[in-house]
Parts: C-alpha cells; sequence; structure tokens
C-alpha cells in the first residue's frame, strides 16, 4: 500500500482561502464537523481540524509544528518552575537581599529565553536563510577568483514558519515576563500555534490574546456566522476581483524589467501596491471572518494604512500584528537596556528632548527594520526594502522640528483637510516606491526598474497594444477601478468609526439581502476565475 | 502629577494631558516619545522602567503613568 501521500500532503490546492476545495469542501467540512460535536469535544476538534489544514498544506512538515509546540511548553514549564522557586527564596529575606536572590534568579531564566529564541530563531535562520549566505559567500569567493564553491543544501519549509516562530517566541519571552503563565496543557498551546485559519499569512497573536479564546471555544452563533461570511466575502472580493485580475500585469512588467518605459514601470508599480494590499488585507478578512464564525476574535492586521499621513503611521496600519511584535520583542527591549538608556540620557543633556532620544531609538530602529527586511525575504531587495523604511521613519523624525516652522511660517494649518490629503499622497508615493524594491526579482532589478522611471520617463507605451502586452484589457481595469471605489468608499465609512456590518445587521430584511446577494453576485460576474483556473496564491504565505 | 505634566508637555505640547485616556492608542505620543519620556521619568523618580512595563495600559493617560511610578517606587 502506497502510503507517501501521508507525507506529502495535499500540495498547494488548499493554501490559497478562496480556493475552491478550501471554500467549498474543507472549510464546510469543518464547520460542519464542529457544529455536530458535543461542546466539551470542540476545542479537540478544532485542533484536529488544524493540524488536518496543516498536513493538507505541508504534509510531513507538520512535524516541525509539532516540535515547536513541545518546545516552548517545556521551556514555559522551566521558566514557572523557576518562577516559584523564586517566589519562595525571597518571601521572608530582608529587600537588600531579595534584590541578589532576584538577579540570580533571572540570570537562569534569561538563559532559558536565550535557548527558546536560539532554537527558534536558529531554525527559522537554517531553513530560511542558508541558500542566502552561502550564495553571498560562494559570489564573494567567485569574486576573488577563488575555486572553491560552497554546497548549497535545498531545505523543504512548513508553511507559516515565520508566522507561528514568531507566536511561539512571544509566548516565551511573555512567560519569562509574567505577563502569561506556563501553560501546563500541550494541547492548548498547540492549538494556540496552529489555528488553521492564521497559520498561513498570520495574523500573529500573542498567547493572551487567544490561547484561552480557542480553547473554550462554544457553538457557531447565527450572529457571527453571518458576520464571519460577510467579512469573508468582502475579501474575496478584493482578493480575485481586484489583487487576482491584476497579477498578468504586474508579473509581465516586474519580469521583464528592461522591457518597459517609465511610465509603464510606474503603473505596474502603483498597480503592484494594489494588488499586494488587497491580496493581503482580503486574506486577512477571510481569517478574521472564519475565527469569527467560530466566535474567535483575532487581532486586526489592517488599518485603512493608506489614510496614513506619514511612513512611520503606515506601518502602525499595515501589518500591525507584526509591527506589534517587532516593537514590544526588540524596540522596547533595545532600548531599555542599561547601556542605551544611559545613552538616551546624555544625548538629550547634549542633544536635547527632541534629538536626544534620536540615538537610541535609531540604533533600536535599525535593528527592528533590517529584521523586518529579512522576516520578509532572504534576498538583498527585501534588505533594502527595511533599510529604506528605516531612512524615512528616521529622517521623518529628525526633520519634525524643522516641517512645523516651515508651516508656520507658510500659516500651513498642520490639521487642515488639505495638508492632510498632501501627506497622504506624499506617504503613498514613498510607500509604492518601497514595495517596488519589494516585489522586483532581486536588488540589481529593482534599481533597474526604478533608474527607468527617471531615465525613460514617456508615455509612448500606451497605445492599443500595450494592455493586450501586459495580459489585460480595458475591461479589467475598468472593474478593479469600480471595485476600488467600493473598497474606499467603505474604508471611509469604517475610519468613521461606523461598522457597516452592523448597520446592515440593523436595516431592514430587503436591504440586508439585496446587499448580500448583490456582493455575491458581483463576484461571481467579475471574479478571475474559471473551470479549472487555480488561484493566484496568497502573497503573504511565501514569507 | 503637575511635574509629570510638565515632563509630558515638555516632550510633546498640544496634548491635554489632564483628560487625555488614550496616549498611546490614539496616537499622541509615539515610540521615541516614550523612550524619551522614560528617561525623564528615571531621572525624576529615581525608578528603573523595565521593557515589560512599555505597554499602552501603562502609558495611556498621566494618571496611569503616575500609578505606573508608584508601583515601580514600592518595588
Amino acid at each position: 500500500m502506497d502510503l507517501s501521500f501521508l507525507l506529502a500532503g495535499a500540495g498547494k490546492t488548499m493554501t490559497s482561502f478562496f480556493s475552491m476545495t478550501y471554500l467549498f469542501l474543507f472549510l464546510p467540512f469543518c464547520l460542519i464537523v464542529y457544529a455536530v460535536t458535543p461542546k466539551k469535544a470542540k476545542r479537540y476538534v478544532l485542533l484536529a481540524e488544524s493540524l488536518l489544514f496543516f498536513w493538507l498544506v505541508s504534509g510531513a512538515l507538520v512535524a516541525y509544528l509539532l516540535i515547536s509546540a513541545v518546545s516552548i511548553l517545556l521551556l514555559g514549564l522551566w521558566l514557572g518552575k523557576l518562577q516559584q522557586k523564586q517566589k519562595a527564596a525571597i518571601k521572608d529575606l530582608p529587600k537588600e537581599e531579595k534584590k541578589a536572590v532576584k538577579q540570580a534568579f533571572l540570570r537562569k531564566q534569561r538563559a532559558l529565553v536565550f535557548l527558546g529564541v536560539f532554537l527558534h530563531i536558529g531554525l527559522l535562520l537554517v531553513l530560511k536563510y542558508t541558500g542566502f549566505f552561502l550564495g553571498n559567500i560562494n559570489s564573494l569567493l567567485a569574486a576573488f577568483n577563488c575555486p572553491f564553491e560552497m554546497y548549497i543544501p535545498q531545505f523543504a519549509m512548513p508553511i507559516g514558519i515565520s508566522f507561528f516562530s514568531l507566536q511561539a517566541l512571544s509566548y516565551i519571552i511573555d512567560v519569562y515576563h509574567g505577563l502569561v503563565k506556563a501553560d501546563k496543557n500541550y494541547a492548548r498551546l498547540l492549538l494556540f500555534m496552529s489555528f488553521f485559519p492564521q497559520i498561513v499569512e498570520g495574523p500573529i497573536c500573542r498567547y493572551g490574546q487567544t490561547a484561552e479564546q480557542l480553547w473554550n471555544v462554544g457553538s457557531i452563533k447565527y450572529r457571527n456566522l453571518t458576520f464571519g461570511l460577510q467579512r469573508i466575502l468582502f475579501g474575496m472580493m478584493k482578493k480575485i476581483v481586484i489583487a487576482d485580475r491584476l497579477d498578468p500585469l504586474v508579473k509581465k512588467v516586474f519580469d521583464e524589467p528592461n522591457s518597459f518605459d517609465g511610465g509603464v514601470i510606474i503603473l505596474a508599480a502603483v498597480c503592484y501596491t494594489v494588488q499586494l494590499y488587497m491580496d493581503f488585507s482580503g486574506s486577512m478578512d477571510a481569517v478574521l471572518g472564519t475565527a469569527e464564525i467560530f466566535g474567535i476574535k483575532l487581532p486586526e492586521n489592517f488599518e485603512r494604512p493608506f489614510f496614513s499621513k506619514s511612513v512611520s503611521e503606515f506601518w502602525k496600519r499595515w501589518h500591525i500584528t507584526l509591527g506589534a511584535w517587532f516593537k514590544d520583542y526588540i524596540f522596547f527591549p533595545v532600548t531599555s537596556a542599561k547601556r542605551m538608556k544611559n545613552l538616551t540620557s546624555s544625548a538629550r543633556k547634549k542633544l536635547g528632548n527632541h534629538f536626544g532620544p534620536l540615538v537610541a531609538g535609531g540604533i533600536a530602529l535599525f535593528c527592528v527594520w533590517w529584521c523586518n527586511g529579512l522576516w520578509h525575504g532572504a534576498g538583498w531587495n527585501f534588505i533594502f526594502f527595511g533599510m529604506y523604511h528605516f531612512v524615512l521613519i528616521l529622517s521623518g523624525n529628525i526633520i519634525t522640528p524643522a516641517s512645523k516652522t516651515v508651516l508656520q511660517k507658510l500659516h500651513i494649518k498642520a490639521n487642515s483637510a488639505g495638508y492632510k490629503v498632501f501627506c497622504m499622497i506624499r506617504t503613498t508615493i514613498l510607500v509604492i516606491i518601497g514595495e517596488l524594491f519589494f516585489r522586483a526579482n532581486g536588488i540589481g532589478s529593482g534599481m533597474e526598474l526604478f533608474g527607468r522611471i527617471f531615465t525613460d520617463l514617456s508615455f509612448r507605451s500606451f497605445d492599443q497594444y500595450l494592455l493586450p502586452r501586459l495580459g489585460v484589457d480595458a475591461y479589467d481595469l475598468a472593474i478593479c477601478a469600480v471595485t476600488l471605489m467600493i473598497v474606499f468608499a467603505v474604508s471611509v465609512v469604517n475610519e468613521k468609526g461606523i461598522c457597516i456590518r452592523e448597520v446592515l445587521e440593523k436595516s431592514n430584511i430587503v436591504v440586508r439581502w439585496v446587499v448580500l446577494y448583490s456582493l455575491i453576485l458581483f463576484i461571481v460576474i467579475f471574479g478571475a476565475y474559471s473551470f479549472g483556473y487555480i488561484p493566484v496564491d496568497p502573497m503573504y504565505a511565501q514569507f | 502629577m503637575e511635574r509629570l505634566i510638565e515632563i509630558l508637555e515638555d516632550i510633546q505640547p498640544d496634548v491635554d494631558y489632564e483628560n487625555c485616556t488614550d496616549l498611546i492608542d490614539g496616537h499622541y505620543l509615539s515610540s521615541l516619545d516614550i523612550i524619551s519620556l522614560i528617561a525623564e521619568l528615571e531621572d525624576e523618580y529615581d525608578i528603573t522602567v523595565p521593557a515589560v512595563e512599555i505597554v499602552p495600559d501603562n502609558f495611556n493617560s498621566a494618571e496611569r503613568i503616575m500609578k505606573m511610578i508608584e508601583r515601580l517606587q514600592e518595588d
């Protein structure tokens, strides 16, 4: 009997939340089994469904997830035990002695945290970055005419490793800080790590946010079901009506950087930024919507990022859970280190309140953006992407006092609507430039594309042959434009704090069904799909 | 409390610190403002603010910041 399928899983047919297999087979199957299961067993069904999903996507690589959960279970319990011992040891000690005993226990706990970081980051480095590092070493050797070439091993990587590794680390660090108690229950920890809607693209959750919710799941409620399905539908519209439709255009231009003039490159960079946003935020709608059906509230990953007035604000609204992870586990720990605090104090005395913290803050920001770039992928274009944002955010902070003075002299009110729109457009342009390098096939290709915008800025290619050459037609672009207007209108309403689904809930049944059927029909008629059509893989799944 | 509000106004003016309860969630104080604030608080109140204390809940209002200071002074 051939059991090789146990190792292989179902392959790529499941990675997209909008694939026919996932949407019409896997998800309904999970919901039905979950619904008919007695309440006490629902948590175990959810765990089994999550592991089944992981196996279907990654096959035998599910072992990485299981071992990762075992490692954090053991480290967490060890940390918990040390904390208990510390508590008992300092109970009756005078204040002066307490400090010394505390420090001794903290040193041991810190060693365990370093072990956890070493295991998880080490595994991630080996699996994801070995090829990149060894490839660069080989290039260096070749540059010096060295006849030696290093062998580059190929590792199979489980889906979502960049996401669940960060969740695992956050759990260990949170236990160390006493923010959460060490969990003795392996099944609960494994469910926290593997909950199937979030395993492919996040959001990156903290143990304190979701573990208890997942463990205490209840029956599917009608309201949660309708709200969740509505959100999945909206995400589906973003993904298969806009993002997938723009894919051929983006692919063509980025794969052939020398074939197009600056005008087409600008168009492709704008389309890629739209595609990435619609793809990632659409997938997040599906993730959060699915979780909502089970009664789980996952943290939001997007808050209308293109309404940001600065690059710094943009990163508080785009991929929020990744930014928050870097802020909590890299930025603040780096700036809170004793030497950095001393640096901040002395810099503030010399440079003042504004520029003083920028010295230590700049160093921490550099660490954050170096990691952010590398997290997205093993390539120099990703590192460039990180450094680009580091420079933008740091320089934005440096020039704040000067820009305030300029605004005052020009009698421009910073909170006027016109100035806000100007800032939003400026931020969007800066983001699009960053995304151009992010999407480029390597740093050389990115430089080529960016350079051509200036050296070959013309619109001579915009003729009747351009769209067929790019693999799209006017119909595609018109549908994307109309759908983007719908998304924009919804975003404006959301920005005002109004939840459209709640408004719909309170409205007349006729209005409700007209809106829902319109959305379904819109997706059916205008979605980029057909029989035999394979949806474009979710873009963030590759990270 | 008056001294704390002076410190906050020195770091980031134009905010109603007496009434504002979402200094972090409302994006009134940036991460760099927090670094500056912590350095000032450590000097002024003779405390050490560890990274684990840097959460929105501790910095969302002047009152919450004061409570954190008092707690750290007791430690």
